[in-house]
This record gives structure tokens, sequence and C-alpha cells, in this order.
């Protein structure tokens, strides 16, 4: 008599010491994957390369520049951090898209440990100054972090926009360029910017152009307070609120 | 095959209403012979009139060589005054009078082909009293038995009316595919009306005679079979010489199992399969799916379809896929069961096996469909599973390939993935670990 459910046969030997008699996924035994590799593999491939070596590199100035997690903002300890970002940037051949990469990942990732708003802001910085394209965008309106010191340095030539809010010290030491902030920028803006310009569409912190040599800073909201400026000229809505009608340094008005 | 399409031509008159491998097909007739073919249960559904009775006798008659008239003689009609003496045997009056206890079995027991007819008019009670029967092929009454060896079963069923009982869970878990026999259109039904005779065609009085003597007789039941066979391949014979179309004779029956049996299924098939049971039978939080227990609020299996369905899939359903997706690989000439296989039969094989939650029954009753409702959800289901096993079938044969070689002992790690069938891998791999 024929069994009306036949069991299927099995080519591999009971085995012995175990309950079941046979592997349950014997016939995937020598199963192996052959990847068949599209262009978006390279891709994605080639981006991930990149984004490690950047990764890397913000790590290493974590390692070098805040050791214990601390990183105090004093004009040495910015130039110094500056100089190891520039030293790891140089080796790095990337675009602007991993900038913007970078900036994401920065909180939505695992990968990258911690996000100290100091050496983030200088790294960027940097990555910026660096890029080849002349034209950037950043995207920081997602971050619940507000990024310090975006645009220092920023060269003659380039431009950056940043879409949402920065932190203290935005555009500070400015060389030249053109810094669109698209949210607020907080304290320190423009501090010792030696030509450039600098747009922020919402409200601006205390301290604005502290010792600035040079440049513009145009304000779409308003002026908290200005610090000491030497040079240079700051708009609110259009009106020049430096140099002009005598205006005490970090007075609310 | 050209018995399909000697019944599709003449006997049983129908649209296509599935596409297999670009091939079109009616699913009653197709799902019908595998079932003679493979030995297999068949519950065919559908509106009085509309040919399930008769689709099951003419593919009886034609893949078991029997004439109509023996056929409709071995009929069990579902009623609720149905006893076991009609159904299995009765005893030997005569006999008894002189003191002797024997059996009298009945045509539908002893013949391979069994047809009960409005299954669903079978009380609950008196359905258990063909579950034996129908699910090993023993019959036993007082104290005798007989085994079938080679038997298959086709039950009708009306939807449901003042008439019909539920079929009990058991009985149609037994079932191995379900179809609907459907209206075939006006001008397909209109044709029927004008084609008489059809019935007479697979008739021959003197053969017919002959095997009900033969079916009578008081010899034992092993020896009536090679009788019977002599006679069916007679008419089998006939039947060639007359309509050009070749029955299959008992060597021709057993050379297509075997033939059958050697089909393997491709690791696409395995895989899916597994990806399905998985789907049917999961639960993070119980283990198992239990017809008792409840989905947990905000699990994370929710889009699958153990969050859809009241019950576990049994271990009959995976039988059923493979024993079909066998059958359909043979008749397309493949030499390997592949996924198309097996998307095929699935619906057939589950529709009635699964419990469709309320509220999916109810999202989902006015979709527009050409199907039965539950033969509608199960193809569905079909569809909505592959679409994930395209997107991840690498990733999935990669994760059983690591578990055959972590279950012959390497030690490496089994592979993560988001669908139950990953974590039934990794149960099995920590079973043979603790082993």
């Amino acid at each position: 008599m024929q069994n009306v459910s036949p069991k299927k046969k099995t080519s591999s030997p009971p085995r012995q010491g175990f309950g079941l008699l046979y592997n349950p996924f014997e016939e995937f035994k020598t199963f192996q994957v052959t990847k068949t590799e599209i262009p978006l593999d390279r891709i994605v491939q080639s981006t991930e390369q990149v984004m490690d070596q950047i990764r890397l590199g913000y790590e290493k100035l974590l390692e070098e520049e805040a050791k214990e997690l601390v990183w105090m903002v004093q004009y040495n300890t910015i130039i110094k951090a500056y100089e190891v970002a520039e030293k790891y940037i140089r080796e790095i051949d990337y675009s602007a898209e991993d900038i913007e990469d970078f900036c994401f990942a920065l909180e939505n990732t695992h990968r990258i440990p911690y996000l100290i708003p100091g050496p983030a802001g200088i790294y960027i910085s940097a990555l910026c100054n660096y890029a080849k394209e002349e034209e950037l965008v950043l995207k920081l309106s997602e971050l619940k972090t507000e990024i310090n010191l975006i645009g220092f340095r920023l060269p003659k030539g380039k431009r950056l926009k940043v879409e949402g809010d920065t932190g203290d010290f935005t555009g500070i030491g400015l060389e030249g360029g053109e810094l669109e902030v698209e949210g607020n920028a907080k304290n320190w803006t423009g501090a010792g910017m030696r030509s450039g310009r600098i747009l922020v569409k919402k409200n601006i912190g205390l301290h604005t152009g502290e010792w600035m040599m040079g440049g513009e800073i145009y304000v779409g909201g308003r002026v908290r307070g200005l610090g000491n400026i030497v040079e240079g000229k700051v708009y609110e809505r259009d009106k020049l609120v430096y140099p002009g009608k005598a205006r005490y340094p970090n007075l609310y008005y | 095959m050209d018995i399909y399409q000697f019944i599709s031509d003449h006997l049983y008159f129908n649209r296509p209403d599935i596409e297999i491998k670009g091939e079109p097909y009616n699913s009653a007739i197709l799902m019908s012979l595998l079932t003679g073919l493979i030995k297999g249960k068949e519950l065919i559904i559908g509106e009085p009139g509309l040919g399930k009775t008769t689709s099951a006798e003419f593919v009886c008659s034609l893949i078991y060589q029997f004439p109509l008239g023996v056929i409709w003689g071995s009929e069990v009609s579902g009623h609720p005054e149905q006893t076991e003496e009609k159904i299995i045997g009765r005893p030997d009056l005569g006999k008894l009078n002189r003191g002797e206890e024997d059996v009298v079995w009945t045509n539908f027991s002893q013949l391979p082909v069994k047809i009960v007819d409005e299954i669903n008019r079978l009380p609950e009670t008196k359905q258990s009293m063909i579950l034996d029967g129908v699910d090993r092929g023993n019959w036993e009454y007082l104290n005798e038995m007989i085994i079938n060896d080679e038997y298959c079963l086709f039950a009708t069923a009306n939807y449901q009316d003042g008439g019909t009982n539920t079929i009990i869970a058991p009985l149609v878990d037994r079932f191995d595919v379900i179809v609907e026999s459907r209206y075939p259109g006006a001008n397909l039904s209109f044709l029927i009306g004008k084609a008489q005779g059809k019935d007479k065609i697979l008739r021959h009085r003197k053969f017919e005679k002959d095997l009900y003597r033969i079916l009578k007789s008081k010899i034992a039941y092993e020896k009536k079979i090679p009788k019977l066979e002599e006679v069916c391949n007679a008419f089998g014979e006939y039947i060639d010489k007359t309509l050009g179309v070749k029955p299959l004779r008992r060597e021709d029956r057993d050379q297509i199992r075997m033939e059958m049996d050697e089909i393997e299924m491709d690791l696409d098939a395995s895989a899916f399969v597994r990806m399905f049971l998985a789907e049917l039978s999961f639960c993070d939080r119980y283990g198992q799916k239990r017809i008792v227990e409840n989905c947990e609020e905000g699990c994370h299996y929710t889009g699958y379809l153990c969050h859809q369905i009241k019950n576990c899939a049994s271990n009959r359903l995976p039988t059923s896929i493979k024993q079909f997706a066998k059958g359909l690989a043979w008749f397309f000439g493949d030499s390997e069961i592949d996924i198309e296989h097996v998307k095929a039969v699935m619906p057939f094989t589950l529709s009635h096996r699964i419990q469709w939650k309320d509220e999916v029954l109810t999202q989902k009753e006015r979709a527009k469909r050409d199907d039965p409702f539950q033969i509608f959800l199960a193809k569905e289901a079909v569809k909505t599973v592959s679409q994930r096993y395209r997107e991840q079938s690498d990733h999935l044969k990669d994760a059983l390939g690591l578990g055959s070689r972590i279950y012959q002992g390497e030690s490496l790690e089994p592979l993560d993935g988001d669908h139950p069938i990953y974590i039934e891998i990794k149960k099995d791999i920590r079973h043979r670990r603790i082993r």
C-alpha cells in the first residue's frame, strides 16, 4: 500500500544523538548567494567608504581635542581643533552630499558616538572650507542639537547655506565667504570676522560681531545685542544698526 | 494532458479561471485531476447545479477507468438520516441468520474513487463516521476492516442554506484542496443545455454489470481488486477506441506517482513555503498561534499574516502543498517544483484551513473579486507573502543555508531578519545546540 502522503526523501544519513533524524535545513546546505551587483551598490559602497573616513576624522578630533568629552571654547582651542580637523580632511575625497550625510549621521546613527557641538561645528566648517564645491547646503533643521562654530573661517568664493538654527560662534573668523542661516543664530555670531557676509533670516543673540574687523552681518529678525565691533556693518531688518546711532554693546533694545 | 483537454472540450464546459506559467486553466478540472492522480482529497463547492458532482465523476471515470454507472452506485449522499450501514457496510443478514458474523461492504468503501455528495448536509455527529476512512483509507465495521491501497475522495458542498451544517474542523483539515465549480457564463451554460447525453459516453452497461457482480461477490476484498482492474482495463480500452482518449490503468497511475515522487522542490519553492508556514503559525508572545489566544496589542509582527488569522496551520497543509505542487510540476513536465507551482496550488490548499479574524473579513468582504471569499482571501495572502519573499529571498536562503551549517556543528551565528521565519530558524538552531 502506498502512503497517501509520502514523506520527502532526504539525502542525509540519520544523525545520531539528536531528536530529529535530519537537518531541517539540509537542502540549503550548499546554498551560496551569488550577489548581482547593480550600479547603485557601487555608489552606496563608495559613499559608505567616504563616510567611514569622515567619521574616523571626527573621532580622531574628539580623541585629540575633546579628551573626557569636555571642550572649552577658547581662541587657541578653536585654532588647534581646526588644525587637527584640516589634517584629516585634506586626505579625504568627498563631496557636498557627504557633508550633508555626515550632519544627518551626527544624530541619527550609532556609529558616531558623541555629538559635541563645538568640535562638530569646527569639523563641519573645515569640511565646508575644503569642499570642492563653491556652494554648499547644510540641512541642520532635523538636528535636536544646535551646532556651534558653523562657518568658521569660510573663505572667499564659498557660499554656505544652513537650513535650520545654528548655535554660538556662527561665522566667526569669516574670511570672505557668504554664510546664510535660514533660522536663528545664537551669541557671538560673526565674532572676529574679517570680511564676507553673514545673513541670519530670523533672530540673532548677544555679542553679535564682537571684535569683527570687516564684512557685513544682515539680520532678518531682531538683534538681541551687539558686541564690541571694530570694523564692519550690521543690519537689522534692512536698517543699519552699526555703525550708526550710538548703541551700547549688549544693551538689550 | 489529454484527459484534461478531453474533459474541458467535451464534458465539463467552463471558462479558465487561473493562469499558471502563462497558460489558462480551469481550476476545478485541474485540481480534480491532480486529486485523482495523487490520491488526494478535494472539496468542491459551488451553487447547486453547477457541475460539482459531475466534474468529479468525469475525472474519476477517466483517471480510474470506472464507467459512470458504477461511480454513481458508489456515491454517498449527505443527508441527516444517513447511516454507517449505507456509507461503510452492513451485517450480512443471510450469514447472521446462520449465526455467523460477516460484513457486506458498500461500494463506496470498496472503490478507489469516493464521492460524497453534499457533505455538509451530513450532521456534524455523522461526519465523524467518515473521518478515519477519509484520512487513512481504513473502513471498519463490526470487527472487520478493509484498507484501500489506492483511493481518492471528492466531496461536494453547497453554500450555506437552511439544510446545511458546518463541516467539522478535523474533517475540513483533511481535505487537501478546495475548489469552486463556477458558473460557466451565459453562453456556455446555454450550450450545456443543448448538449444532452454527455453522461452516456462514459457508460457501458456490460462492464458496469461485471463490476457490480465483482463488488457484490463474497470473495475477500484483496482478491476483488485485481478482478475489478481487469474489467476496468477493458472499459479503458473501449473508451480509448470510441472516444480517442486513453484513461489511466493502474500501472500508469503507479508510474505517474513514482515520477512525481522523484520531483523535488527547488530552493526558492522550499524557502517560500517555509516563509508562508512561519506566518501562519508564528506568535512572538505565546510561542505559536492558538485559536484561543489573541494577538498582543502593539506586537512587532502586526504586518504579517499571523496577526490576521485566528488558528495555526496544521501539519497537513505543507503535505498538501507539496503533493499538489509535485502533481502540477509533473503535469507541466518540469523536473523540479518551482515557486510558480507552489503559488498556483497554495490558495486552494489553504483557503479552507485558515480562519481569518472578524476584522479582516469585515474589511475585505466588499472587495471586488472573482473567487469565493475564502479562496479570494487565500490568493491575496499568497500574493502578499510572495511580495515579501521577492524582497528577501536571498537573505532568507542565506539564513537557511547558515542554519544548515550551524545544525551540522559549525560555530556560526544565525542571520537576523524582520520576519517570523528568522525567529523560527533560531528556535530550531537553539534546540539543536541545547541537545
